[in-house]
């Protein structure tokens, strides 16, 4: 027997994973006989003795060593265990699992020791086993493993080692051994197992590991048998034995090659035990089982060469960002859309390179992959599009994103310079570089030091009007100004903020005489960049008059000395106005004076706000704008000379017979009601304040007689709705209250004519007169007879407009040279919020009727 | 068109402004008021910072986009607006 031929066996036995025999084969047909025969000496160590000399399993020696003989002794199991070490070692470990039925173990007990086993057959026969294995008594056993805590030593091993020699057929041997309980011999070896097992708790035996049992490889079989003296009370004690039935294992399992006659399955077999044996009658001669000798034709071979392309092995290096993933998945998922944005880019690419010739199409899908592609473009470095990008860098030059980092670059630019100013306007505490402080007024020159110096002359003369709180007194800080090469020289005719954003700020220019009537310009600053304004809109006329709308705030209402009104959208970078009223039939026919947008109430018809577009003129008429299909305008009154006929309720009487040119008489500004917007006040170029509704177009509801030449300029107080201000060219500045038609307070600090005047919004004390040569800031509650603060202008300017800025405790000036300055005001006495309404009764108090 | 020229030139003109350039993704430069040996110099070293710039802002989100990079030393300040094809470099001295 060599394992070769039986290697087939044993694979089948293997995959099969059982025990049993393929179908029987001629050669190894055997004649099983349920033979008394155990198989192998089954070393049982008696309870008592530990020690298990080697050379008890030598007794059955040259019989043991044939693997065949084994086999016939064994019933039923054919199973050539040339399996794996892994099958048998399975089976083994099985086999020393173990722990068969329960009558086995009875015999189990009283098994005494191998040599002492004997195995006789039914015929009386002394059919006892010999041992397979003789081991060699100088091997050493390693350390036992508890898993077979019974297992005597010597005895397993033996058994064991028994196997290891034989490597297979042994175990199938004997577990057909263990399988056949009918057996009446081969219990004994079953049994002596199983005592082993089943008195496992009782002796304290070292065990063998079970790889011990298993590992056929290791001839070496060592046996530490501890030594345990037994004593006289050990053998007395009582011990204890727990018998305990498991489960069957059922470890091989043969199939019967024998059919019943009168089985189903009889025919069939019947038919094919014939055909086998004609098959085997015919073999012999048969050629078809004969060894025959072929002869290919072989090709004759040829060596053939072949050249390929030198491989070229790159190495590239890459580090995974976060970022680089998630631009790979993401360009998976846009690789649909981005065939769009390419086409386009290809489309503009082509358009700068049609004049070149065949690098177009190749250089082009470049360009392709290098916008839509997500790689860092440094990798695509190619000489050969060289031509083409000197196009490409024109189109960089126009390209959106460049005028957008042009814009930002100048804003940072613009704050780098600045910075110190705008946190002081925006009253955040101003950051010192460590280096030398730049000085204040380095931009505009040394003139406006001057006026710095000056101002702080006057300051300290002035110190007499003594404020509360701290010792410096209040004064203004030149922050920074407006200006540009384009507004130089021109007058800043008026201010707005908008409503909106409270950074931008309307400014318009345009002379308010007729003879130095220039060019006319209204610009929209931001406060981020001082020194170029973000809009521009030019016109051939002055602009007299801009507001910011309240419901749309990015409307822009310019009115021009042609009495002509043009709206602006300043979200568009376009220039031209969204509407004009150059072609309304109704448009002003003189400079238009003064332009508001109004919220007005639409009240009865029950619809929410609408605002509408005021405009007062020169030619003496009050027109409401409105936006339909174009600019439409529709009068709300018409501003009559008042004679002394008219106005019974006293006041100056004029001459009589003076010849009127004409009726109507130039309103120059008005003011509506901050709470009732159906009034509103009307000033005119006779200096007298009409109050109007817009209910009546005809009539005034009343008239203010106070001044003695064109009223510039009129403003309601934003805390206390009874009071207004006004400021004329007659050098002066009157307080009223409304229902009293004679002036309350007055003042007339210079002799210059005030041009604008405006109430803070922060106070109700506290407003800001612009004349000729200074800006004066006054405070009722401090003084009423002189200023708080005075600020001189240079020789040659004039200041024109004043406005207070929203949040911030500063102050706008326009003058005649095109410059809006930026002031603050510092160390203003803090306002008393109680005196909010009260600025009338205060002063009616100890002061009474003033007449101005 | 004449707005962008008109834009560099204020940036040009500005209070403490040294140079402006504009470069290409390749290093090439558009327009520069610098000579041309300091602007290849700039703008091969910011080209790289700003790479590195853009991928520590992505990699924290890569959502995130770098928009503006300003470095301020002792002498001056270098303000870079990057793009993925050019570079937009101005030198400001701050403080005169």
């Amino acid at each position: 027997m060599t394992p070769g031929k039986h290697s087939i066996d044993t694979a089948r036995a293997a995959n099969a994973g059982v025990w049993g025999t393929g179908p029987p084969q001629a050669a190894r047909e055997r004649s099983w006989s349920a033979t008394p025969h155990s198989v192998a000496n089954m070393p049982i160590s008696p309870p008592g003795s530990r020690k298990q000399p080697p050379s008890v399993g030598l007794t059955v020696g040259p019989q043991v060593r044939k693997s065949i003989s084994f086999i016939s002794t064994v019933k039923g199991t054919q199973t050539k265990g040339y399996a794996g070490a892994n099958q048998s070692r399975m089976a083994m470990s099985k086999t020393m699992m173990i722990l068969p039925e329960m009558k086995i173990e009875k015999m189990n007990i009283s098994s005494p020791k191998m040599r002492d086993t004997q195995v006789i057959d039914v015929n009386g026969v002394d059919v006892t086993p010999r041992p397979l294995y003789h081991p060699d008594p100088h091997t050493v056993t390693t350390k036992p493993n508890k898993i077979l805590t019974s297992q005597e030593g010597s005895l397993g091993s033996e058994f064991i080692s028994s196997y290891s020699l034989y490597q297979n057929t042994i175990n199938p041997s004997l577990l057909g051994q263990f399988t056949r309980s009918a057996l009446g011999s081969s219990t004994i070896s079953k049994s002596s197992v199983s005592t082993t097992e089943s008195i496992a708790e009782d002796l304290e035996e070292p065990s063998y590991k079970r790889e011990r049992l298993v590992s056929y490889t290791d001839l070496r079989v060592v046996r530490t048998t501890p030594e345990k003296i037994v004593t006289k009370e050990d053998l007395e004690k009582n011990i204890e034995i727990i018998l305990t039935e498991t489960e069957t294992l059922r470890f091989f399992d043969l199939p019967t090659v024998m059919v019943s006659v009168e089985s189903e399955e009889a025919e069939k077999v019947n038919q094919r035990n014939r055909n086998y044996e004609t098959l085997c009658k015919n073999r012999a001669g048969n050629d078809l089982y004969v060894e025959r000798m072929m002869q290919t034709i072989n090709g004759a071979p040829k060596t053939k060469e072949v050249q390929c392309h030198k491989i070229i092995m790159e190495d590239k290096g890459i580090m995974s960002t976060a970022w680089d993933l998630y631009d790979s998945y993401n360009a998976v998922e846009l690789s649909s859309s981005s065939v769009k944005p390419s086409k386009i880019e290809s489309s503009k690419a082509n358009i700068p390179s049609k004049d070149r010739d065949q690098r177009v199409p190749g250089s082009t899908t470049e360009k392709n992959s290098e916008a839509s592609s997500l790689m860092d473009i440094e990798n695509v470095i190619l000489a050969k599009i060289h031509e083409d990008e000197e196009d490409h860098s024109e189109a960089i030059l126009k390209s959106d994103k460049f005028h957008q980092d042009l814009f930002f670059m100048e804003r940072v630019l613009m704050e780098n310079v600045f910075q110190s100013k705008l946190a002081a306007y925006r009253q955040l505490p101003v950051l010192k570089e460590p280096e030398p402080e730049e000085p204040e007024d380095s931009l505009q020159g040394e003139e406006l030091e001057e006026v710095e110096e000056e101002v702080k002359k006057e300051e300290e003369e002035e110190i007499e009007i003594g404020t509360e709180q701290s010792k410096i007194p209040a004064n203004l800080e030149r922050l920074w100004s407006f200006s540009c090469d384009l507004t130089k020289g021109l007058n800043v005719s008026s201010l707005a903020w908008n409503k909106a954003n409270s950074d931008l700020l309307a400014v318009g220019y345009g002379h308010f005489g007729f003879k130095e009537q220039k060019r006319g310009l209204a610009c929209c600053w931001s406060l981020k960049n001082t020194m170029w304004p973000e809009r521009i809109y030019q016109s051939l006329h002055g602009v007299t008059a801009v507001d910011f709308s309240t419901g749309s705030p990015n409307l822009l209402a310019v009115a021009y000395y042609n009495g002509s009104i043009a709206i602006y959208n300043v979200q568009s970078n376009s220039n031209i106005p969204v509407l004009d009223s150059s072609e309304s039939p109704q448009k002003h026919l003189g400079p238009i004076w003064q332009l508001q947008w109004i919220e007005q109430d639409r009240g009865t018809t029950g619809d929410d706000k609408r605002e509408i577009l005021v405009s007062i003129s020169a030619d003496g008429r009050i027109s409401k704008w409105v936006i339909r299909k174009g600019l439409d305008c529709h009068d709300l009154m018409k501003l009559r000379r008042t004679t002394t006929s008219t106005n019974k309720k006293g006041g100056e009487k004029e001459k009589k017979g003076e010849a009127l040119i004409s009726r109507q008489a130039p309103g120059l500004c008005f003011a509506f009601h901050p709470k009732d917007t159906n009034i509103y006040l009307a000033g005119t170029e006779e200096g007298h304040i009409h109050k109007c509704s817009c209910s009546y177009n005809e009539q005034y509801l009343d008239t203010y007689r106070g001044h003695k030449g064109p009223v510039y300029k009129i403003a309601w107080n934003p805390f206390c709705h009874d009071v207004f201000l006004s400021c004329s060219a007659d050098w002066g500045v009157i307080i009223w209250q409304q229902d009293n038609i004679k002036p309350f307070l007055t003042f007339y600090p210079t002799t210059y004519v005030v041009y604008d005047v405006v109430w803070s919004p922060k106070s109700s004390y506290i407003f800001a007169a612009a004349n000729e040569t200074r800006v004066e800031i006054w405070d009722l509650h401090i003084s009423i007879l002189d200023p708080l603060i005075v600020n001189v202008a240079n020789p040659g300017i004039k200041f024109t407009t004043v406005l207070f800025a929203k949040q911030t405790d500063c102050l706008l000036v326009g003058d005649s040279d095109g410059q809006v300055s930026v002031y603050e005001l510092r160390n203003m006495p803090t306002a008393i919020d109680s005196g909010r309404g009260d600025v009338i009764y205060k002063l009616l108090g100890p002061k009474s009727n003033h007449s101005g | 068109q004449t707005e962008v020229e008109e834009t560099l030139k204020r940036i040009q003109s500005h209070k403490g402004v040294i140079g402006t350039m504009v470069v290409n993704a390749e290093g090439i430069p558009i327009r520069t008021t610098l000579d041309n040996s300091t602007t290849v110099q700039y703008a091969g070293l910011l080209h790289q910072l700003t790479m590195k710039a853009r991928s520590t802002v992505r990699d924290i989100d890569p959502q995130n986009d770098l928009t503006f990079l300003r470095i301020r030393s002792k002498k001056h300040e270098i303000m870079v607006a990057p793009d993925k094809e050019y570079l937009l470099i101005v030198i400001q001295n701050p403080c005169e």
